[in-house]
């Protein structure tokens, strides 16, 4: 019979209640809506427009922390750039900072009051209430996530091997499509499901900067606020449900490749 | 072939001084160096994946201090060969072709002969993952050989293999360089690796060349105290001369030295496995000590056997058979010397 070790039966009395903290909530509130209020929920078109926009500009904010996190994640794994701490620290800051705070600043940052608010007015860029605001607090709040799964992604890569590719006649950007890049999507769409996953949880900043257009957590307070906890539970749920489904698809596509990337 | 003049690299705690180097066309040339002297830098630097601060690296008539890599056409097979792992043996192989002006048909033509040269045949749809380090160093050699590179770079190519690799390995490199009437410059701290395939070298150390020349010459006159014990001397003393005689300063002891010996030396060396035991019916030594063996330490085949004299020690490697036969053991007194030819002065 399979001895049991007391070492590891101490460590999951622990561990259960973390456990219990995560699921039963989770549980709770995913199996009290009754069916019929589920299917309710989903037909209103105001709460599936809120986790469509919730999901999309998440997924905007994903795909433009790719975009412009890539070159920097590569630049804190590869080069040694003075201040290069002070830079990763700046990084890290959108996790401490409270989001509430985070939405201010963005918007002092962009009122009419400020000379970048009044060239970004100028140039046809509104902030305030609208989804390019959206988008811009999702990418703070998100960023981090990406930036740092990419790096480790990155210094996961033996330089090696980029200076191998160099010495057979690629030059530094050839190198990086066709060495660094292979080697490192996975770590980069993971860092996309992380900063998306983050950014469609976000309600502090995007609360501030945009009330309306209504995103999923804040029709969930609204609804909490002017309804009470039955009418904000089934959209939470049908969140929860959709963003799931989402990340399990989006974790098969980056593991559906040649093992051999891996 | 490749000169370097005058070659001054800097990185954080490291500096490679002055170093001017001139490798032949067709050379099989060693930087040999203890780890941590700056052997492997210097290849870096050859390929221009780190600057030089100073100097200048010719590699036939064309100077290449600041030409970018990709357009140097100097392949590097790194220790732990550096094949991509996301490609396969054929893809990795072929991975440099389109950088350069190399048509399909040549590409193909010396992609089959270096595939049946090295023999990847049974290997060239796997991935590197799935091979073994013998197999990883062909396909390396492969990928960088299919360039026609004007210098092939090895880093250490025989430090990262099983020794059941090992051997073959150092054949096979020795084929290719004679087969292919390639240049090629190898690190390695390994001085036996070294003798057998290289004509020539230089010894490095603490970023500074210390010798170089024929591997032969370094290996038999030694012209310093680091690079003779480098190269397997022992018996290492400060000396002067006295009438053609060597005096070992610490003891005072006197020693023949060959005729070719230099007067201003100042340093004697003797190759452990130059000293023997003298047994009945030799030919007398010029150079004889009677002594105790006073410790026999374990090198494989061969024992380190320190023979203490009654002011000095020597240190002699002997097969385990040799002492066999001899009946001999720690304690026991004999008769040793060496010829005035195995003394070496510098």
């Amino acid at each position: 019979m399979k001895r049991i070790e007391p070492l590891n039966c101490l460590f999951f009395l622990l561990s259960l209640p973390l456990i219990l903290l995560l699921t039963l909530p989770l549980l709770q509130m995913t199996f009290q809506p009754s069916l019929a209020m589920l299917m309710e929920t989903i037909s209103d078109k105001e709460v599936m427009g809120a986790i469509a926009r919730s999901i999309g500009l998440s997924l905007g904010a994903g795909i433009l922390s790719f975009l412009m996190g890539t070159p920097l994640a590569y630049m804190l794994a590869r080069k040694e750039i003075i201040g290069k701490k002070i830079i990763e620290g700046i990084i890290d800051l959108p996790i401490m900072i409270p989001h509430p705070v985070v939405g201010i600043a963005i918007l002092s940052l962009t009122g009419r009051n400020h000379p970048i608010g009044r060239f970004l007015s100028d140039i046809g860029i509104q902030i305030m209430g609208t989804r390019t605001g959206i988008i811009c607090v999702l990418l703070f709040v998100g960023l981090p996530f990406y930036v740092n799964t990419v790096k480790a992604g990155f210094e996961s890569v033996p330089i090696q091997l980029e200076n191998a590719s160099r010495t057979l006649g690629a030059g530094k950007f050839s190198t990086f499509l066709r060495i660094t890049v292979p080697l490192t999507w996975r770590h980069m769409i993971l860092g996309i499901i992380m900063c998306t996953a983050r950014a469609i949880s976000e309600f502090g900043a995007v609360v501030i900067v945009a009330y309306h257009p209504m995103t999923a957590p804040v029709m969930i307070y609204e609804r909490f606020t002017a309804y009470g906890l039955k009418y904000s539970q089934p959209i939470a749920v049908w969140l929860i449900i959709i963003s799931f489904g989402l990340f399990i698809l989006l974790r098969m596509l980056s593991n559906s490749t040649h093992p051999q990337c891996r | 072939m490749i000169h370097l003049k005058n070659i001054n690299l800097r990185v954080p705690g490291f500096v490679l001084k002055n170093i001017n180097l001139h490798v032949q066309k067709n050379d099989f040339f060693s930087l040999i160096g203890p780890t941590g002297s700056g052997k492997s830098l210097l290849l870096e630097g050859i390929t221009g994946l780190l600057p030089f601060s100073s100097g200048t690296l010719l590699v036939g008539n064309q100077e290449m201090t600041r030409l970018a890599v990709e357009k140097r056409n100097i392949a590097i097979v790194y220790q732990n060969f550096a094949l991509f792992p996301h490609l396969t043996v054929t893809q990795n192989i072929f991975y440099g072709v389109a950088y350069h002006s190399i048509s399909k048909q040549t590409a193909l033509k010396r992609f089959d002969l270096l595939v049946s040269t090295l023999g990847l045949k049974k290997i060239i749809t796997r991935h590197p993952q799935t091979l073994s380090g013998g197999e990883k160093q062909r396909v390396a050699l492969a990928r960088s050989l299919i360039l026609n590179p004007s210098v092939l770079l090895l880093d250490e190519p025989l430090s990262a293999l099983d020794p059941i690799f090992h051997e073959d390995a150092k054949q096979l490199l020795k084929k290719i360089h004679d087969d292919l009437d390639i240049t090629i410059i190898m690190v390695s701290h390994n001085f036996s690796d070294v003798l057998y395939l290289a004509n020539r070298g230089a010894i490095i150390k603490a970023g500074e060349i210390m010798q170089q020349g024929e591997i032969a010459t370094i290996f038999e006159r030694p012209n310093s105290k680091f690079t003779a014990f480098f190269v397997g001397m022992k018996n290492i003393h400060p000396i002067h001369n006295r009438n053609g005689k060597i005096i070992v300063k610490e003891e005072n002891i006197e020693i023949t030295p060959s005729s070719q010996a230099c007067s201003t030396a100042q340093y004697m060396a003797i190759r452990p496995e130059n000293i023997s035991l003298k047994t009945i019916g030799m030919e007398k030594f010029e150079n004889c000590f009677t002594g105790k063996i006073e410790r026999i330490t374990s090198n494989g085949v061969f024992l380190n056997v320190y023979l203490q004299t009654q002011n000095f020690q020597f240190e002699a490697i002997w097969p385990r058979s040799y002492l066999r036969d001899h009946d001999l053991d720690i304690g026991n007194s004999i008769v040793f010397g060496f010829h005035p030819e195995s003394v070496h002065t510098f």
